[in-house]
C-alpha cells in the first residue's frame, strides 16, 4: 500500500520543518542509513530517508537522490545550514524523538516495502 | 577530439567545507534540468558529481568540477589540489578509505564513493600521483545502447 509523506507524519506523529508543499508525494520505498554514500547508491527516486545525521550534506543527498523526504531520527536536532538549504530545495525535512529503529517498524507497519 | 561543448560549466570546491559540500552538484543537477538533459541520466550524473565532489572536500585543499553538454553525452571533469592518490587501484577498493575519523563521523568515508562514480558512469578515468592532486574524467551516453548496457 502506498503513502505519501504526508501520510507519514499524520501516522508517526512527525514534526514538520521544512518542505509542507512537497508532502503530498507518494513514499516508494524507505532506508534507514547513517552512511551518505550508502544512501546515495541505493536511493531511489521518492525513498524516505531515516538517518540519525544531522548536517547539510543530507539535504544535498536527499536532493540528488530525488528523496521523498529525510527524518532525523533520536531527538537530534538538524543544524540550521540543513534547514536553509532544505528550504531551497524544498525537500521535507522531518524530525522525531523516537529512536530510527522504532520509526522504521511503525513505517513498515503502514505498508511501506 | 571533438568541437568546444556548447554548454560547458564549472563550479569551484572548496577542501575541509563539509557544510558546503553537495553545493556543485545540486547546481549541476539545475544545468542539466535546464538543459533538457533525461531525468534518469541527470540523476546519474549528479550522483556520480557529489560522491566526486565530496572526494574533493574530504581529501583536497581546493578544485572545480566541470560538466560539458552535448547532444549524445554529457562529460565531467574534477580537477583538485590535493595529495593526491599513492594507489588508485585501491583507493578503488570498495569498503577501501582514508577519510579522517572527524568525516566519518559525519557519515563520509564509507569507502563507496568511487564505486559509486564506477556504477553511475559510462566511462571513467582517474588519473593521480602523489603530491600532485587528483583528475578524474567521467563520460555518461544520452542514447540508450551508446555504451551502457540496458
Amino acid at each position: 500500500m502506498a503513502i505519501t509523506v504526508k501520510e507519514a507524519v499524520q501516522h508517526l506523529g512527525l514534526e514538520v520543518r521544512t518542505g509542507e508543499r512537497n508532502l503530498e508525494a507518494v513514499i516508494t520505498g524507505a532506508q534507514v542509513s547513517d552512511l551518505l554514500s550508502h544512501v546515495m547508491a541505493t536511493g531511489k527516486a521518492g525513498h524516505f530517508w531515516i538517518t540519525n545525521q544531522s548536517h547539510a550534506n543530507i539535504v544535498a543527498v536527499a536532493a540528488l537522490a530525488r528523496l521523498s523526504a529525510v527524518l532525523v531520527a533520536a531527538g537530534f536536532e538538524p543544524e540550521e545550514e540543513a534547514v536553509i538549504r532544505a528550504e531551497e530545495e524544498n525537500i521535507p525535512l522531518l524530525t522525531s524523538a523516537e529512536s530510527a529503529y522504532t520509526l522504521a517498524g511503525r513505517l513498515y507497519e503502514l505498508g511501506v516495502r | 577530439m571533438d568541437t568546444p561543448s556548447p554548454s560547458h560549466y564549472e563550479f569551484p570546491i572548496l577542501g575541509r567545507a563539509y557544510f558546503l559540500g553537495g553545493r556543485a552538484a545540486t547546481s549541476i543537477k539545475r544545468v542539466l534540468a535546464e538543459a533538457g538533459v533525461e531525468p534518469d541520466l541527470a540523476q546519474r550524473v549528479c550522483v556520480a558529481c557529489y560522491e566526486a565532489e565530496m572526494n574533493v572536500v574530504l581529501h583536497a585543499r581546493s578544485g572545480y568540477l566541470a560538466v560539458d553538454i552535448f547532444p549524445d553525452r554529457v562529460e565531467v571533469t574534477v580537477q583538485d589540489r590535493g595529495p593526491g592518490i599513492a594507489d588508485v587501484e585501491q583507493a578503488m577498493t570498495p569498503g577501501w578509505s582514508s577519510a579522517s575519523e572527524e568525516a566519518r563521523s559525519l557519515g563520509f568515508g564509507a569507502g563507496m564513493g568511487l564505486p559509486n562514480i564506477r556504477e553511475q558512469a559510462d566511462e571513467m578515468r582517474l588519473e593521480s600521483a602523489p603530491g600532485e592532486g587528483a583528475s578524474l574524467h567521467l563520460v555518461f551516453y544520452r542514447e540508450a545502447g551508446n555504451g551502457r548496457q540496458a
